[in-house]
């Protein structure tokens, strides 16, 4: 398991995802990463910093956002 | 194996053989010339838009639009070199702020621009650029931005061009221009053309797709090589950026002088902006269908309309509207062997290393990198080939082992000074990439083998598929590496997933699945002596594996290595294991992989100089209570040494990693 540092750019209250830009990546943002249920959608604004825990470092759809901070 | 002639296989096996290894250093980067850039000319021109060309007669040809004056300018050097005038320019007349493009085809010379903001004209050159005819429309089209342009020797040509959000080809056949048609994708915005003919035309196009998300393409326009003529192949990615990213690309410029060799632009307009040319190639013998470019290196420059380079004979030209650069573009080699004090190199399944000792007794290795050893530098290229003396003269094993330079090392001691190279081979140039972004493949995109490819083609190096398992050729996962992950740790990930192993051999890497039948292919301990050796009966790290897939549980068990030591669980987390299947199949895998890791000891022997790593091969020790027991290589080591002190004679010999078949 590995955690990394991203930034909101957007979020999708109907599949409770989210698109991170992954610190270290300018050009590109991961699309579609699940969202932790015990974040409120109201608190998962673009521009907010966040942490991604990738379960399996292989797997972009083995993450989930496990914290938004600013 | 690799090549052994029948002489140097019968003198590898006799104990009185001479040993000879052969060293030689060159300016290429896995087949591929590397290009040391020297700016020549640094002026005062507005960075614009600009071609540049090199007809047969090797004379210099640049082209520049002035968008203050509305003017083209051109200029043409004889005999480039350090001390010519880029500075020179003649006017060629009133032209719109738009693309301008020149191609050359032996001494015949295409030069296009646009007038009145929607007319593409053409002159043509048949003295490599001193005189040009009179100018022709080639097409029309509102708001023309970009030009690139193509010549075959036969006098035809390709135009393409574009507006802000389409591109269009026109094509002349026989002298007269045919009827122009767009191509048939959509995009939002086009920043930038390349063209360059190889077979095919081939295009690089910089844009934005219709859904605004920054692109740089590769295309191909058939030619009847690789693709039928006048057909559009597909819109190949190759580089990418998110909408809103305020990463755009632009400019690009394709040459295919010995290999595809593209610089564009990257620009960045947040916080700290900038616009970087960038320049990337691809391996020689790959198909440009592959796409696979090794990753883009910056140049020490800032600019919006790129760089156009051009080459030809000794030299490789790089040109924007204020700068001209220029690069040796000479294969280079220089045979070391006859200095060669010692070696010492080691060849593993993902990884090796070299160090090689030159005499330099008499300081001929002290002016480096100048003088006859330019090409050994930090960079440079060394291929060390193992062989002996034969009734033929010297002969060696082909090809050889590839490694970089890392380091170099000049020592004095009691008298004596002696040049040391360290170097690595292909993986530390793969470990050493860095994902510089997210790079993602989403289920179904890409099969294995085709990722594996990219990621070791960012270092350059070339992937071939020969022997190939079916996984690694069906398979199409869902897989990311993440910014600043690198190279090596990605394709061990991709490599637990399916059953296949790689090799470097030549300036290629082999993935290969390694058959647990696979007979061998060559003897020790019959014809080729053993000096020393020991085998071991190793259990398994893990002989029960676990997979948890998505929905799915498999399980794969090595019964024999359970009634020895009970079981050892390793678990495995697969999201991708979507069905039972493939569960299985990744247990299989994972413990194959197992089997094949555990060491079962080493030998040594004198150099068998074709042995690479995953041979199997046959060994017969009677001492030991071998006969024709198979093993599979799991590294090679050689050390060679002129001259030893405590023997005074030469040691050579071998050792050889021994694992399970």
């Amino acid at each position: 398991m590995t955690v990394r540092k991203g930034e909101v750019k957007s979020f999708d209250s109907g599949t409770y995802t989210a698109t991170v830009q992954v610190a270290g990546s300018l050009p590109v943002s991961l699309t579609a990463v699940p969202v932790a249920r015990n974040i409120a959608s109201g608190e998962m604004v673009a521009g907010r910093r966040c942490a991604v825990l990738f379960f399996d470092e292989t797997n972009p759809k083995d993450a989930v956002v496990i914290a938004v901070y600013t | 194996m690799r090549y052994v002639s029948s002489t140097l296989l019968a003198a590898q096996k006799e104990a009185s053989a001479v040993p000879y290894v052969e060293v030689k250093a060159s300016n290429r980067i896995a087949g591929v010339i590397r290009l040391r850039w020297e700016r020549l000319y640094t002026g005062s021109e507005t960075d614009a838009y600009h071609a540049v060309a090199r007809p047969s007669d090797g004379s210099l040809l640049r082209a520049r639009v002035d968008p203050s004056a509305a003017k083209l300018y051109y200029q043409r050097t004889a005999s480039p070199d350090e001390q010519s005038n880029f500075a020179a320019w003649s006017d060629f007349g009133t032209v719109s702020n738009a693309g301008v493009a020149l191609s050359s085809s032996g001494a015949k010379v295409l030069l296009a621009y646009v007038t009145g903001g929607n007319t593409i004209k053409v002159k043509d050159s048949s003295d490599n650029g001193a005189t040009f005819g009179s100018a022709v429309t080639a097409a029309t089209l509102a708001s023309v931005a970009w030009l690139a342009c193509a010549l075959k020797s036969n006098g035809d040509a390709l135009l393409v061009y574009a507006n802000a959000t389409a591109v269009y080809k026109v094509r002349r056949t026989s002298g007269s221009w045919g009827t122009p048609a767009a191509w048939p994708y959509s995009a939002n915005g086009i920043t930038g053309l390349a063209l360059a003919y190889a077979g095919d035309f081939h295009l690089a196009i910089a844009g934005t797709d219709t859904s605004n998300n920054p692109r740089l393409w590769a295309a191909i326009y058939g030619d009847g090589f690789e693709r039928a003529a006048d057909t559009w192949s597909a819109l190949m990615e190759l580089a990418d950026a998110d909408s809103g990213s305020n990463v755009t690309f632009k400019a690009p410029f394709l040459s295919s002088l010995d290999v595809h060799r593209l610089y564009f632009v990257e620009k960045y307009t947040g916080t700290v902006a900038y616009s970087r040319p960038l320049w990337t190639w691809f391996p020689p013998s790959q198909s440009f269908t592959i796409n696979a470019w090794r990753e883009p290196a910056p140049l020490d420059l800032s600019s919006d309309y790129g760089t156009a380079m051009t080459g030809g004979g000794s030299w490789a030209w790089l040109s924007t509207p204020n700068g001209v650069w220029r690069a040796p573009f000479t294969a280079s080699t220089t045979d070391l062997s006859g200095d060669v004090i010692e070696v010492s190199l080691e060849a593993r399944r993902l990884g090796g290393r070299a160090t090689v000792t030159l005499r330099n007794d008499d300081g001929r290795y002290n002016d480096l990198p100048g003088g006859a050893y330019s090409v050994i530098r930090p960079g440079g290229e060394l291929e060390v080939s193992p062989g002996y003396v034969t009734g033929q003269g010297p002969e060696v094993a082909a090809p050889g082992y590839r490694y970089w330079i890392d380091s170099i090392e000049h020592t004095s001691s009691g008298g004596e000074a002696t040049l040391v190279l360290h170097a690595s081979d292909a993986w530390a140039l793969i470990e050493r990439w860095r994902a510089r972004r997210q790079h993602t493949w989403l289920a179904g995109t890409k099969t294995i083998a085709q990722i594996i490819r990219f990621v070791v083609a960012r270092a350059g190096i070339e992937l071939l598929t020969a022997g190939t398992s079916n996984p690694a050729n069906t398979l199409k996962p869902d897989f990311t590496i993440s910014p600043g992950e690198d190279g090596l740790r990605a394709v061990r990930r991709l490599l637990a997933m399916v059953p296949d192993l790689m090799r470097m051999t030549d300036i290629y890497l082999y993935l290969t699945e390694p058959e647990d039948d696979e007979a061998s292919g060559y003897d020790y301990g019959t014809d080729h002596p053993i000096f020393h050796a020991r085998y071991a009966s190793a259990v398994l790290p893990s002989n029960r594996m676990q997979v948890f897939g998505a929905g799915v549980v498999a399980q794969q068990f090595d019964w024999p290595d359970i009634d020895n030591q009970l079981d050892r669980l390793s678990q495995v987390f697969d999201l991708n294991a979507t069905t039972q299947a493939k569960a299985e199949d990744r247990a299989t895998f994972a413990l194959r992989k197992e089997t094949l890791a555990v060491p079962h000891g080493e030998l040594v022997s004198p150099m068998s100089c074709g042995q690479e790593v995953n041979d199997v091969v046959a060994v017969t020790d009677p001492l030991a209570g071998l006969s024709a027991v198979d093993y599979r290589v799991m590294g090679v080591e050689l050390r060679y040494v002129r001259r030893s002190r405590a023997r005074h004679s030469p040691v050579y010999e071998q050792r050889l990693l021994l694992g399970a078949v």
